[in-house]
């Protein structure tokens, strides 16, 4: 694989000062890289002396194994093309116009383009699905369109490398899953280098198998996603606490920042902090909605178990913050987690049951129900499709629920019905009626 | 959808039209003026002397209005600014005071006013790009702003220079400001037209980086313009053939901004054909403008600047009025 561009001990600023320190990285050829990091990073600067629009204060950089200081305009432009976030012109070019400029602008004025030239600029057109558009004014296109006649221009230059910068920020989430769809198959059936900047890190991650993340004008992880998108790193430059966790559905990598939901000394002024205690019967992702109502609407003592290590609810309360006892995975709940979240159930004011299936390894769990009803806790079942999810031993599950139930539980068939009969059971309609 | 259908069907035969247009009028602007042709007659040597100097009238006039309408068409793209004109970077101030210190310094002579005029608006020029320019490149808000302000000192001198004119030289100031189509030598007229032909030439040779730059420099840069030599070449080259029209007649104002906006308008931004259409159109305008503003009140002559702006300024604003979008383009 021979390198497409090289970057080597690259300063590079503006009269205002230094953005980039010491930058040292090569991409070989057919690579789709994605570089992250926060605003300010240097993400646009590094484009831009990769693009040869800025010449760095020291270092050299290579494109095609040619300094890119040194080569000639109409070269570099065969070599390496770049899609802009976004161009704004008063003049009403037609997208065929504006696409024909991608071949033509480095022809000799003497020259006319020649049917090879406008063969590729069509395949440009039709690659970048803009073909229909071509006789229309560009200004009058909407977002996602304007994006890929973008490409499609990059593309009539037929270059060896394309540089993206942030091709899906004012894009919806169809329209910039597309526009990677369409850069992906390039990259894949033409070999050509991709270099990308981006926002969104679980779009890189999903896309490109290399990451290059900035900071503060230096790269501070090079490599494949899983390398790049750890924790620690990414807290450390974003300033904020992040969680990396893998898809359950499609293993991919997933990213996102975690506010933190109960902030120390003091609560936000508009939601009261709710003391009493509530403990969480659910599993299998049926208490993500409950979790979160519960965090959000600032409940200060939420605990949930007994769950399996690995369950969706597992990690949904982990990144809540909410304290859980956990079981192995796909084990059995044994006598030393029961007798622990025995022990949590025991103190919480108010039980919830969610719309959990119960199986012989997990029946156990309503016990603690049963325990708090009987010392007059209130319990909150969910009695939705209850016969369908019990895969207990002889319906024992749905015998003890509507056994509850006929003691003063009280069953609920949706958030909506749980709310207030949460707020009431903890008593805050009490505090704000009076 | 409609609208832009209408459009494209617009473009295409304009410049062909314009080309087939061009004799015809001006063979029959030859023929109006103040003093009715015979051509019958055309060997007597007063028609023949009549006949030249209209010919020679004709041909100054289509040559600065192409000259003007070509530079203001680059200007436009280069400056991304829809109010950008050949005078836009002080070239006017600086070809009127030129003319200004001649006339007061009473070098009247044949050539020494429009050289004079030619000088000042170069000095004009090369203190503009000097003070737009850091490291080779140019600024293009830097090129607007030090044009305006260089243009500015300008007439101020100017005024200064008029405050304290006797009399005469204040007429002859005042009517060279105005503008004035009239052929003074025929050498000159040579200079300037070959001036003018080879700025259409070459302009026309840059059209299709002219479309990259309207994208933005930086979009330009990444399609493959050496922007920095570039924009400082095309600047040159449209303040150049502007300067040598300035020389030929004076300051004529409006050819140079509404023409180009009316044949982007008519034909679309694609300089391959906005300009040659414009220098066409340029040229045609401003001799259509002369004849009439020798024919109206004749045999008394209005400034062709006058006519120019009452004959274009509302066409103008008519066209612009109905299709409204962009640069009204």
């Amino acid at each position: 694989m021979s390198s497409a561009f090289e970057m080597r001990r690259v300063n590079a600023g503006y009269d205002g000062g230094q953005v980039l320190a010491g930058i040292n990285f090569a991409a070989g050829e057919g690579e789709m890289i994605a570089i992250l990091g926060p605003n300010g990073a240097g993400k646009t600067t590094l484009f831009r002396v990769l693009s040869g629009l800025l010449r760095p204060l020291s270092g050299q950089v290579f494109i095609g194994g040619g300094e890119v200081q040194k080569m000639s305009a109409a070269r570099r432009s065969r070599l390496l093309a770049v899609v802009p976030q976004e161009i704004r012109t008063q003049m009403a070019f037609t997208v065929g116009e504006m696409v024909m400029m991608g071949r033509a602008t480095v022809l000799p004025p003497w020259r006319h383009p020649s049917p090879e030239d406008r063969k590729i600029v069509e395949h440009a057109l039709v690659y970048a699905d803009v073909n229909e558009l071509s006789g229309r004014p560009f200004d009058y296109l909407s977002g996602g369109e304007k994006q890929r006649v973008l490409i499609a221009m990059a593309l009539a230059q037929e270059p060896r490398i394309i540089l993206m910068d942030e091709p899906t920020t004012h894009l919806d989430a169809n329209h910039a899953l597309e526009i990677m769809q369409i850069v992906e198959r390039l990259n894949r059936e033409h070999q050509l280098t991709v270099l990308m900047t981006s926002h969104d890190l679980n779009l890189a991650a999903e896309f490109c198998r290399r990451l290059i993340l900035l900071d503060h004008g230096r790269i501070v992880a090079d490599g494949i996603p899983t390398e790049v998108l750890r924790e620690e790193t990414l807290q450390k430059v974003y300033h904020c606490e992040m969680r990396v966790q893998t898809d359950i559905s499609t293993g991919m990598l997933y990213v996102r920042p975690c506010a933190r939901h109960a902030p120390a000394g003091g609560t936000a002024a508009n939601v009261l902090a709710v003391k009493e205690k509530i403990h969480v019967i659910a599993g299998g992702g049926s208490g993500v909605e409950v979790f979160r109502h519960l965090v959000f609407n600032n409940f200060q003592d939420v605990t949930c178990g007994v769950l399996n290590e690995r369950d969706t609810d597992a990690q949904v309360c982990d990144a809540l913050g909410i304290q859980t006892v956990l079981e192995k995975p796909f084990s059995p709940i044994g006598i030393e987690a029961c007798r622990q979240a025995e022990k949590m159930a025991a103190r919480a004011d108010v039980l919830i049951v969610c719309e959990v299936p119960f199986g012989p390894g997990n029946t156990i769990n309503l016990q603690l129900a049963e325990n708090a009803l009987k010392r007059g806790a209130s319990v909150l079942i969910n009695d939705v499709n209850l016969q369908e999810r019990d895969y207990s031993d002889n319906k024992e599950a749905a015998i003890m629920i509507k056994q509850m139930l006929s003691q003063g539980a009280l069953p609920w068939r949706s958030l909506h019905e749980l709310r207030p009969m949460l707020l009431r059971s903890c008593g805050v309609f009490k505090n704000e009626g009076s | 959808m409609q609208k832009e259908e209408c459009r494209s069907k617009i473009r295409l035969p304009l410049l062909p039209l314009l080309a087939m247009a061009t004799p015809p009028v001006l063979f029959f602007c030859v023929l109006v003026g103040a003093v009715p042709l015979n051509l019958r007659d055309w060997h007597s040597p007063a028609m023949q002397a009549i006949i030249m100097l209209r010919v020679g009238r004709i041909v100054c006039g289509f040559m600065v209005g192409a000259g003007l309408a070509c530079s203001g068409v680059v200007l436009q793209a280069l400056l991304r600014n829809p109010l950008a004109d050949p005078y836009v970077l002080g070239v006017s101030s600086g070809a009127a005071l030129g003319a200004a210190a001649a006339i007061i310094l009473g070098l009247g002579g044949m050539w020494t006013i429009p050289l004079c005029a030619f000088a000042g608006a170069i000095a004009v020029l090369a203190m503009v790009l000097f003070l737009a320019c850091r490291g080779g490149i140019a600024n293009i808000y830097g090129l607007l702003l030090s044009g305006i302000i260089v243009g500015s000192i300008c007439s101020s001198v100017l005024m200064l220079i008029i405050s304290i004119a006797p009399m005469e030289g204040l007429h002859n100031i005042t009517w060279w400001m105005l503008g004035n189509l009239q052929v003074r030598s025929f050498p000159l007229l040579a200079a300037g037209s070959i001036f003018v032909a080879s700025g259409f030439v070459f302009i026309r040779l840059m059209a299709r980086q002219l479309n990259a730059l309207a994208l933005g420099r930086e979009m330009a840069h990444y399609l493959g313009v050496p922007t920095g030599a570039f924009i400082l070449g095309a600047v040159a080259l449209a303040t150049l053939t502007t300067a040598a029209a300035v020389a030929m007649a004076g300051l004529i104002g409006f050819v140079g901004l509404i023409i180009p906006h009316l044949m982007r308008l008519l034909t679309g931004p694609d300089h391959q054909r906005l300009v040659p259409a414009s220098a066409l159109a340029g040229g045609l305008f401003l001799v259509i403008c002369d004849t009439a503003a020798r024919t109206i009140l004749a045999p008394v002559e209005i400034p062709v600047g006058v006519i120019t702006a009452l004959i274009g300024g509302p066409f103008f604003l008519v066209l612009m009025r109905r299709r409204s979008g962009g640069w009204f383009g």
